[in-house]
């Protein structure tokens, strides 16, 4: 198995500009070190904000750590699915599909036959001729989910958009995922569901302030994910309304 | 990305956003011709009847200012916040930022020859007999569009870095539709000094006067003038690529920030 992406030492700051003479600087990664092989399904826990949005694109090469170096194994597509993003709410949802397989390289001809497939996975029926922004989070969510499954791009990145939807999408969108794993796609994904990570992953990690803090077999992660969560929550104090 | 593809990406998505707009609108695409019509209506009330400035002809010269000027400023307007715009393909796939204000100004385009149809329709009914002449008018399309391609990169490139600038342009286009003649002939300025300055100066007075020399056939073509136009233009194109490679994680970093 030949190695898809290497993260080395890669920090990532965000500067933030308030106004003329006001910046605030944020450190949103820390020090990432990753391998991901090809044909992984590799799982991503982590709270919001913790990072891993920035990670997923630092992944996706669509910006540069500040420091560190990110390697990728060959030339691949890549696709970043993101909830809410990604489309243009204005055209329909069969021009928006039709444009991301051409962004990712598909000719035309071969586009408009992927076409009905998208739609039919989608499940987004009569609505798939209207305009995006008339869609429900969930159908904008299987809209984008069917495209990049279509594409076919080399690795795919998904970041939360498993997390909305119904239940028999989710279980629709976990097979075809799973199916995957065979292939030689790779697929990166985030979560807030330690269950999910553990069924679907070959390998994950929690992410948290900005850091990798556990990596390694998915049902390890998952529940040591699980444990942090609850001990978070027993730190947290209860401050009672003072009743006077 | 290879040369065909995103031309083929620019077509696609250029279609898409005019069908989505047309359809919008209960006129639908007949939109494309009913506004430069209304436009210059409104400057032909306002300047024949009301100031009673209107030469002979006045509604062909009118066309000949505001339909290059319209094609100008809206396209420049619409792509210098291309970049900003598409905030959703940036943050999903890495794909060149020299793509987006191409399909804005595609949109304009293909927008923009229907108009220019109706220009030369007018052109022969007010009795103007099509020479060979007119053969000019293709080269002068082209390098009007070669200069908006320019000066929009370079607009969108800026606007995006520094969204201040959004005003300079907005600014900019009200200031050039003064200084270009779009409603008033600059060869009729008694000062030569200025009207040298302006015909030389302006790339867009310069074209607008070349649109009149072709179809209304007043003066000359300065051939000179119009080489020296297409190599700055060429020259800022180019200029512009380089720059939006070499920029790339920092616009990328500004979009994704907006």
């Amino acid at each position: 198995m030949s190695t898809a992406i290497e993260l080395k030492e890669v920090c990532v700051d965000y500067k933030i500009r308030n106004g003329v003479f006001n910046a605030f600087t944020h450190q949103a990664l820390t020090n990432i070190s990753l391998s991901i092989q090809e044909g992984e399904t590799f799982g991503i826990l982590g709270r919001n904000g913790s990072g891993k949005s920035t990670l997923l694109q630092v992944i996706a090469g669509l910006i540069k750590p500040s420091k560190g170096t990110v390697d990728y194994g060959r030339d691949y597509s890549k696709a970043l699915l993101t909830l809410g993003l990604g489309f243009r709410p204005d055209l329909t949802g069969a021009d928006n599909a039709m444009l991301s397989l051409v962004l990712q390289g598909k000719s035309r001809k071969e586009s408009r036959e992927l076409l009905p497939l998208i739609a039919e996975f989608a499940e987004v029926g009569a609505f798939f001729n209207q305009a995006v922004k008339t869609y429900s989070a969930g159908m904008r969510a299987r809209l984008g989910f069917a495209t990049a499954l279509t594409s076919n791009v080399d690795i795919l990145i998904i970041d939360e958009v498993l997390s909305v939807g119904d239940l028999q999408f989710r279980k629709k969108a976990e097979n075809a995922i799973a199916n995957q794993i065979s292939g030689t796609k790779t697929v990166i994904f985030v979560s807030q569901s330690p269950h999910q990570v553990a069924e679907l992953c070959t390998r994950a990690a929690i992410i948290d302030s900005s850091k990798i803090i556990v990596e390694g077999r998915p049902e390890t992660v998952a529940e040591q994910y699980l444990e942090n969560m609850s001990s978070a929550r027993v730190n947290q104090k209860i401050v009672k309304p003072k009743v006077s | 990305m290879g040369f065909l593809q995103a031309i083929s990406i620019v077509d696609l998505q250029a279609r898409a956003s005019l069908k989505s707009e047309s359809s919008k609108l209960a006129l639908s695409y007949l939109w494309w011709i009913l506004e430069p019509i209304l436009f210059v209506s409104v400057y032909y009330i306002v300047f024949s009847f009301l100031l009673n400035r209107g030469t002979e002809n006045y509604i062909l010269f009118l066309m000949c200012g505001k339909i290059p000027y319209l094609w100008f400023s809206k396209s420049i307007t619409s792509a210098s916040n291309s970049l900003l715009q598409n905030k959703g393909l940036v943050a999903s796939i890495q794909i060149p930022k020299t793509l987006f204000p191409y399909i804005n100004l595609q949109e304009a385009l293909y927008k923009q020859w229907v108009v220019f149809l109706l220009l030369i329709g007018v052109a022969v009914y007010f009795d103007e007999v099509p020479t060979w002449e007119w053969l000019w008018l293709i080269p002068i399309v082209i390098l009007n569009y070669l200069l908006i391609v320019a000066i929009s990169l370079w607009a969108a490139l800026l606007v995006t870095l520094v969204q201040d600038l959004r005003f300079v342009v907005n600014m900019s286009m009200l200031f050039l539709m003064f200084m270009s003649g779009v409603f008033w002939d600059i060869r009729e300025l008694q000062d030569e000094y200025w009207q040298h300055v302006l015909l030389y100066y302006n790339p867009l007075a310069f074209l607008i006067d070349s649109y009149r020399v072709i179809l209304i056939d007043q003066g000359t073509l300065d051939y000179q003038h119009l080489l020296l136009i297409t190599v700055l233009s060429t020259v800022l194109i180019v200029s512009a690529h380089f720059m939006y490679i070499y920029l790339n994680s920092l616009l990328t970093d500004k979009i994704l920030r907006n």
